[in-house]
This record gives structure tokens, C-alpha cells and sequence, in this order.
């Protein structure tokens, strides 16, 4: 461990290298992780009713990335 | 929660005619190519099949088959698996494009098609939120684009000078 910024910096864009290095199926079941989480987190500071989907909306063009 | 049944559930709707292609686009077509980032809802791009005396673009044929399979509607979402699937036609040349060459990629056995990584950096671009350039950086850092493939594409879709711009912003080391 170190707090030299390089250093760290180079260390996360390994851990970013290597995510995006892992199968495609991998990713994905991740992703599904993420999401779950991500419910369980909305659904905690949403109050009641409101839409679990809430985001940053984009035009349908606008929707591939 | 299994976003390869939602790939699945997309074959199966495909092989059934219900659509004449599709690809995905979006965060979880991203996540083809780059690292897995927290996503709401899958983007399925699609091209349809006109019926005689409907609208050329419609997708109750697409709600219909999938409520039929399982899935349920909540608003312009259907959900499969346990993830809001939004199916969008593509509504610009780019995205055209996008859908017509999108690759075919292997899931442990599942086919699945996807936006290539160049069409998907070049949609960024052309999309220009902060979190599209934040995933045009990822695509440049991680080294995932053909950049004469990605020039090529902004060049035929005139987005050479927004790419000029993005390079001065974030790409270069004097202001």
C-alpha cells in the first residue's frame, strides 16, 4: 500500500484492465450483481411509490451508450 | 436476476419473427468491451418487421410475444428476468449503421449481438451527456477501439469536428 498518486492511479487502471480483461459471461453475472444492489439501495432511499427506475433519461437515439 | 435470460428470451424472439434484428447497445453492450458498470436497464436495438396497415414502427407485437412469455410491462419497460428491457428503434443514421454491423458474440453458449465497440464510443460522442464522454474515455484508455475503423465512422457521419473538440477537452495536454 502506498499514497503515492502514480502509483495509485496505475493500480486502478490495472483493476479496471483486468475487469474488463474477465469473460464476457463473468461481466455480465456482475452487472446483475450491480443491479441487484442498486435496487436494494434505491429501494431504501426512495420513499414509498416513487419509480425504482429513475436515472439520467435520454432521448431514444440517444440511448446506445 | 440473469441478464443472459433476457439475451435468451431476445433469440427466441428473434427466430421467431417478431423482429428482424436487433443488437445491444447501451451500458451492457459497454460492458462487451469494457469493465462491468452499474446499469438500470438493458438497451435493445431493434429493426422490425412493417405489418400491412400498421404503423411501420411499432412495438405492441414486441410487448405482446413478451408478455406472452413471462414478461411484465411497467411503462415503455418490459421486464424479463428482473431487468427493464427497453427496445428502441434505432433513430438515427449512426444508430442504423450501428444496428446493421453489430457483432455476434458468444455468452457460454448464448449468441448474442452487440453494437461494436467503435459504434458505441462513436454514440457517446454524438450523445455528448457527461456520462457518454466518461464511457468514450474508458473506450479510448482501455485501448478497445480500431481507430481507423472509429475515425472512419465519425468521418461518415459528420462527427469529425465534435471528436475535435473532445480531443481539446479531454485528451490533450494544453488547455
Amino acid at each position: 500500500m502506498s499514497f503515492d498518486l502514480p502509483k495509485v492511479l496505475e493500480s486502478k487502471r490495472a483493476l479496471r484492465r483486468g475487469l474488463a480483461a474477465l469473460p464476457v459471461a463473468e461481466k455480465l453475472r456482475m452487472l446483475d450483481a450491480l443491479h441487484e444492489r442498486e435496487l436494494a439501495i434505491r429501494g431504501r432511499a426512495s420513499p414509498p411509490g416513487s419509480s425504482a427506475l429513475r436515472g439520467n433519461a435520454a432521448p431514444p437515439h440517444a440511448k446506445a451508450l | 436476476m440473469d441478464i443472459k435470460e433476457v439475451i435468451t428470451a431476445i433469440n427466441h424472439m428473434e427466430a421467431d419473427g417478431v423482429i428482424e434484428r436487433y443488437a445491444i447497445g447501451g451500458a451492457v453492450g459497454a460492458t462487451f468491451y469494457l469493465e462491468p458498470v452499474a446499469t438500470m436497464d438493458v438497451d435493445i436495438f431493434v429493426a422490425f418487421h412493417p405489418e400491412p396497415g400498421s404503423l411501420p414502427i411499432s412495438p405492441q407485437r414486441i410487448f405482446d410475444y413478451l408478455k406472452a412469455h413471462g414478461g411484465r410491462m411497467r411503462g415503455e419497460y418490459v421486464v424479463l428476468a428482473g431487468w427493464p428491457v427497453q427496445f428502441l428503434p434505432p433513430g438515427t443514421p449512426l444508430a442504423y449503421e450501428a444496428l446493421r454491423d453489430a457483432v455476434s458474440q458468444d455468452v457460454e453458449g448464448t449468441r448474442a449481438r452487440v453494437f461494436s465497440a467503435e459504434h458505441l464510443a462513436a454514440i457517446a460522442l454524438q450523445t455528448g451527456r457527461a456520462k457518454d464522454k466518461a464511457r468514450l474515455l474508458q473506450f479510448i484508455e482501455s485501448g478497445a477501439l480500431d481507430s481507423g475503423r472509429f475515425q472512419d465512422i465519425l468521418t461518415r457521419h459528420g462527427l469529425a469536428e465534435a471528436w475535435r473538440k473532445f480531443e481539446r477537452q479531454f485528451l490533450s495536454d494544453t488547455p
